[in-house]
């Protein structure tokens, strides 16, 4: 009985007081989603925490043997075990995961991945992301406001920072993440070295920066506010200072600071690599890799050092 | 009733191959400085050291790429390969090896006397044990130097400490030396020397394979301990590529280290698994089998198979660092997540090897203090062995967010999901034997209640965690980090001390004092929580792991983890001064059964004889028949029995 | 149980001899069996890495111009294990019918082809096409190397023992044919012999498969 009234109580608790600050937040449609995962799962486990709780400390008060008045345990077959409390505890624990498993992936189906990274080929995409992907490569792409668009963001970890790139600005890099309010965001992101990992914190996206690979994750904005970005995977010795902060603002806004920029950094644009998913040479390109000399190392002895390999 | 094998009719006296008539007095059993010990291993491990490097130099200094860098990866790894090399020759490891080339069987050892056979090779698995306690409690210090140096500099998120690299190398190496000690926390010291006494056994399947895990534990901290020198290892404890393939010569450490503790790792779960499946006293039947000795079973399951996957994955990345192979290396057709699925693939068991121990001794200890059988047994076995076998499946929830395949995805989840329900028996179990007990609350019993409050929230965060959409919010930062401190020190830790304090006066014949106990227990219990709890906060609140600056707002909590964490070791001084106090300075003589245990492994004379038992029992039931009005015996020891017929060698040891 | 004032020597029946001896003898069949296990393990992680980055093919480097390894060693050694592990159980067969000799003399061809096997594949590391770090191919080739001289090192080792084991025995035990004989000794030889020769037939049969990976396929 104590148990039911505390588990409610702190249910009703949490969900009131506690819930609306649960991070990460309501900014994005996937921080909204993922809070309230959070939460429901806290509501979940507290009646099971809070129960197991009662039960020992019930137990350590009542059955301790410097208490007056305890019986002799019974011992023989009965406290070996008991049918029925054996059945229903696996029963429940199993209902209650299954249950859980379930909600996690209705979750995620739901919400386009919940700002996890999908790696380079994502199986949970938002209405026209494939194709505002597709169409970040090529050189005319763009993203008007109010049109429902996805806009692509590209996100370049290096150590120890964090670049942004907008394909549909003309491929301008920022070192601030601006994005728009009620937009679907399509992170695409990227390393140039180690793994990183993008997190930016209040719009609930995380998405690991591997070199040579594209990881995508969405999310949609919904109002205005500030954000921080960290890295959240050990990348070396500045990790701990690798976090930059972001900024979600109106569309106009965004529009307005994104054509100022592209025209401002016209000149750095053109010295960028053209823009491409991933940014580390394979063995078509030049140096890479973390060999001293810096050279694609041959396959072959009797190949020139350095020379470049063919396709395939 | 004696044994009732039936009587071997084909033995000859004749054929017998005679005993040795003289004792037999093998090089890691003399007395004295003139044989093979502590001292001689660590000496020509010195010597292998300085050999291996001269010759990876000589071998390899003309390559460009390590004449202009000025490190020379080969020489580190040959060096520590033959150091660790000379240090098993130095203590006798390679003895028998070598002698069976010329076809020398395994024969009676005797045992040298007194305290300086705890520094040898000993085939001896009770002293195997309590070197093992040595050696856990080497790494477990080491390791909690290196967690007050990281409280010290995240105190205060601008002014540092450290320097960045210096901060890395720490971070790193206290997780390794950690992750390291709890694999073997519990097998190590209580599994060895528990598990033949209590499946009534005189010895261990292969005696010197046990000794040889041992030894290679603690060359394996000398090579993991020589990254600090080297300049430590930036990847932590998860040693991921690209950043290992970057990383200088301490990353050789951390690899070769890795390899050398697998490679005691498995030694000490084939020898267990092996022991336990074969070695069981007669009447012995599965279903009469300890709890403990299920979990190590479970446990020594996933030592033997999932270690090798690690040793691999350790051989892989050394090669990438010596021969300049791409195993790891994306640009070069080879990838940074081969590492990761072959690193988590042993990684997940891994943490189940550290956890089923604990669940172990806690059932084991349960009945003991609360007087009643074990409640629901054959759900615990079962639970234990459903986790060994379900952890394998798991493995991709550490890679959530890493780019991988997404339909992977609900796949994982939904196994980790499931992977809680076995888990989860340890409470149904617990409480059921809790159900109506008589609870005596000595030290081992408290720690045994706190092992169920840390589990409780260790592994309904994990939950948490296995959820993918959460995931996202807690993957990599504070919030994972407590939860496996909770699971692996909650849990592991504080049964590691239940098991101590309950079984020390067997193994040593000495109480640990009960006042010094209790003040140790509440001080590591409180500051153990208050150290770890705020850090689910701090995690929510956004701080990443591994950072050594975080969110001005996030100050005052880490200050709070923080002091809290200091006391926390001072509690571990605490118990470091039980154990002195207990063992050397003012010892209290043990009973043989103070805790009037039903155990097998108590009903043994004390102090223990060398070969554990003086008839071997005959099982007659399992040992959780407390409170029972007219329980059978546990075995029958055969005392009274025919030992008219024993045959007595002049040597006190066992063949 | 009172306290022991002086340790009692150590003594045992015939019963429970036996009894520890027919534990013994479980012992080395259940380790034999288990380390077979481990051993698929530690292969199935080559197997895997080989297949995993044969799918990346990151940087259309897994295997440039279909690069091979040498394939007249490749083949050479693996005869040899497949020779050594006929060998072995061609052994040891002869052997249960008593023929000790039999077995000796196929034992040690065995050990001097595993030698032969051991010194050709320390060999083709120097005789490679390629560098080690040039291909997805070429480092998951030299892993396998790698793996395959401790291989062929410990089956070597494991099969020399058991032989040296029998001649021991015939000069410490009096009487013709002591591996036949119902001593523990002679017992726990045989079971040694059985989990070696069941040891050499994954090794051939492991190394088939690896020889389809990597110069088959």
């Amino acid at each position: 009985m104590i148990w039911v009234i505390i588990s409610v109580a702190a249910d009703l608790l949490f969900w009131f007081w506690v819930g609306p600050h649960v991070p990460p937040g309501t900014m994005t449609s996937t921080a909204k989603s993922n809070q309230f995962d959070f939460t429901f799962l806290v509501l979940m486990a507290l009646p099971v925490m809070i129960g197991v709780w009662v039960y020992l400390g019930y137990a350590i008060v009542t059955w301790s043997a410097k208490r007056e008045g305890v019986p002799e345990p019974v011992g023989g077959p009965e406290a070996r075990g008991n049918r029925k409390a054996q059945v229903a505890w696996i029963t429940i624990t199993s209902v209650v995961v299954l249950f859980l498993a379930g909600f996690g992936t209705v979750a995620v189906i739901n919400d386009h991945g919940s700002g996890g990274g999908e790696g380079p080929n994502p199986i949970w995409n938002p209405a026209g992301a494939s194709k505002a992907e597709a169409a970040a490569l090529t050189s005319s792409s763009s993203w008007s406001p109010n049109s429902n668009q996805v806009l692509p963001v590209q996100v370049i970890a290096q150590q120890w920072k964090f670049t942004y790139r907008y394909p549909t600005f003309g491929g301008f890099e920022s070192s601030e993440l601006i994005l728009p309010a009620g937009t679907t965001i399509a992170f695409n992101v990227t390393s140039l070295d180690v793994i990183h990992s993008f997190w930016a914190y209040q719009i609930s996206v995380k998405a690991d920066a591997n070199p040579q690979q594209n990881n995508v994750a969405y999310t949609d904005t919904k109002g205005t506010g500030n954000f921080t970005v960290r890295c959240s995977e050990l990348c070396g010795l500045w990790h701990g200072a690798m976090y930059n902060y972001g900024k979600v603002v109106s569309q106009s806004a965004f529009v307005n600071w994104a054509q100022t920029t592209e025209s401002a950094n016209a000149a750095n644009t053109a010295n960028l690599p053209p823009f491409a998913w991933t940014y580390v040479p394979d063995a078509n390109g030049a140096a890479g890799g973390y060999y001293i000399d810096g050279n694609v190392t041959p396959y072959s002895p009797s190949e020139i050092y350095g020379a470049k390999q063919p396709a395939s | 009733m004696t044994i009732s094998a039936e009587r071997p009719t084909d033995v000859t006296a004749a054929a017998m191959v005679p005993p040795t008539s003289k004792v037999v007095l093998p090089w890691t059993q003399r007395p004295g400085w003139m044989s093979q010990h502590l001292g001689t291993a660590v000496v020509l491990a010195v010597l292998g050291y300085a050999l291996g490097h001269w010759f990876g130099n000589a071998i390899s200094s003309n390559y460009a790429y390590i004449a202009n860098s000025g490190q020379n990866s080969i020489a580190d790894a040959l060096g520590l390969a033959v150091g660790v090399l000379g240090w098993l020759v130095g203590i006798g490891a390679l003895n028998y090896p070598l002698a069976k080339i010329v076809g020398k069987e395994a024969r009676h050892e005797s045992t040298v006397e007194g305290w300086s056979k705890y520094f040898r090779y000993s085939l001896d698995h009770k002293v195997v044990g309590l070197q093992y306690v040595v050696g856990v409690l080497l790494f477990l210090f080491t390791g909690g130097l290196l967690a007050m140096a990281i409280r010290t500099e995240l105190l205060n998120p601008t002014t540092h400490v450290f320097s960045p690299d210096t901060y890395i190398k720490i971070v790193s190496e206290h997780g390794t030396i950690m992750m390291m000690m709890a694999t073997s926390i519990i097998v190590g010291p209580l599994g060895n020397y528990l598990v033949p006494l209590m499946i009534g056994a005189r010895r261990m399947a292969f005696p010197r394979i046990e000794a040889f895990s041992f030894w290679i534990f603690v060359a394996g901290y000398g090579v993991i301990f020589s990254a600090l020198p080297y300049g430590g290892f930036p990847t932590g404890w998860t040693g991921y590529a690209p950043l290992q393939t970057q990383a200088g010569p301490g990353m050789v450490s951390y690899l070769l280290g890795f390899a050398v503790i697998g490679m005691g790792m498995m030694a000490a779960g084939f020898n267990i698994a092996v022991t336990i499946i074969n070695c069981r006293a007669p009447g012995m039947t599965w279903s009469r089998v300890p709890i403990f000795v299920w979990s190590i079973l479970a446990t020594a399951a996933l030592l033997t198979l999932a270690t090798p996957v690690l040793f691999a994955g350790g051989l892989f990345g050394l090669l990438d660092k010596t021969a300049q192979t791409a195993f790891y290396v994306t640009e070069h057709g080879g990838s940074s997540y081969l590492w990761q699925n072959l690193f988590w693939f042993f990684g997940h068991p891994e943490v189940y090897i550290m956890a089923l121990p604990g669940f172990g001794i806690v059932g084991e200890l349960l009945p003991v203090f609360t007087r009643k059988p074990l409640f629901a047994y054959k759900v615990a076995a079962a639970g234990m062995i459903g986790v060994a076998l379900l952890s394998f499946f798991v493995w991709q929830h550490h890679l959530f967010q890493s780019g991988i395949n997404p339909d992977m995805r609900p796949l994982f989840m939904l196994t980790t999901e499931l992977i809680s329900i076995p888990t989860g028996f340890i409470f149904l179990v617990g409480m059921g034997t809790l159900y109506k007990a008589k609870i005596r609350f000595e030290v081992p019993m408290l720690f045994c209640m706190a092992v169920f409050f840390n589990f409780l929230i260790g592994g309904v965060t994990g939950v948490f965690l296995s959820d993918v959409p959460v995931n996202v919010t807690v993957h990599g930062g504070f919030f994972v980090l407590s939860h496996f401190h909770y699971t692996i020190m909650g849990g592991l830790l504080f049964a590691f001390m239940a098991g101590l304090y309950y079984w020390l006066p067997k193994m040593t014949g000495k109480m640990m004092n009960r006042k010094i106990g209790m003040i140790h227990f509440w001080t590591m219990f409180v500051f153990f929580n208050l150290t770890f709890f705020p850090m689910f906060i701090i995690g929510l609140l956004g701080q990443p792991r591994r950072v050594f600056t975080y969110a001005k707002n996030l100050q005052g909590l880490n200050d709070f983890s923080s002091i809290a964490a200091f006391c926390l070791g001072i509690s571990f001084l605490i118990f470091f001064a039980n154990l002195m106090w207990s063992m050397f300075i003012s010892p209290e003589k043990a009973p043989p059964n103070p805790w009037e245990s039903l155990g097998l492994e108590w009903q043994t004379a004390s102090p223990i004889p060398s070969y554990n038992f003086e008839r071997i029992p005959v099982i007659l039931t399992d040992p959780y028949h407390y409170s029972e009005v007219g329980a059978p015996a546990l075995a029958d020891f055969g005392a009274g029995g025919d030992d008219s017929r024993a045959v007595t060698t002049g040597s006190d040891s066992a063949q | 149980m009172t306290d022991m004032q002086d340790k009692k020597p150590f003594s045992e029946t015939p019963e429970e001899r036996e009894f520890e001896l027919r534990a013994q003898i479980g012992s080395t069949w259940t380790g034999g069996r288990l380390f077979i296990g481990m051993y698929t393990f530690l292969l199935a992680s080559l197997a895997f890495s080989y297949f995993y980055l044969r799918s990346a093919n990151n940087g259309l480097l897994w295997r440039p111009k279909n690069i091979t390894a040498p394939t007249s060693f490749g083949w050479a050694i693996y005869s040899l294990v497949v020779l050594i592990a006929f060998l072995a159980w061609f052994g040891q067969g002869r052997l249960r019918k008593g023929a000790v000799t039999d077995w000796q003399v196929a034992g040690w061809v065995g050990v001097f082809l595993g030698l032969v096997a051991l010194f050709l594949q320390i060999w083709q590391l120097t005789a490679l096409p390629f560098y080690p770090g040039s291909s997805g191919y070429a480092s998951t080739f030299i892993g396998w190397v790698c793996i395959n001289i401790g291989t062929l090192l410990f089956g070597t080792y494991w099969l020399e023992t058991t032989l040296a084991r029998s001649h021991r025995m015939r000069i410490e035990v009096a009487g013709t044919d002591p591996e036949l004989t119902a001593i523990p000794a002679a017992r726990l030889f045989r079971a040694n012999v059985a989990s070696m020769t069941y040891f050499w037939g994954f090794i051939a049969l492991s190394s088939t498969l690896f020889l389809l990976m990597f110069y088959v396929l």
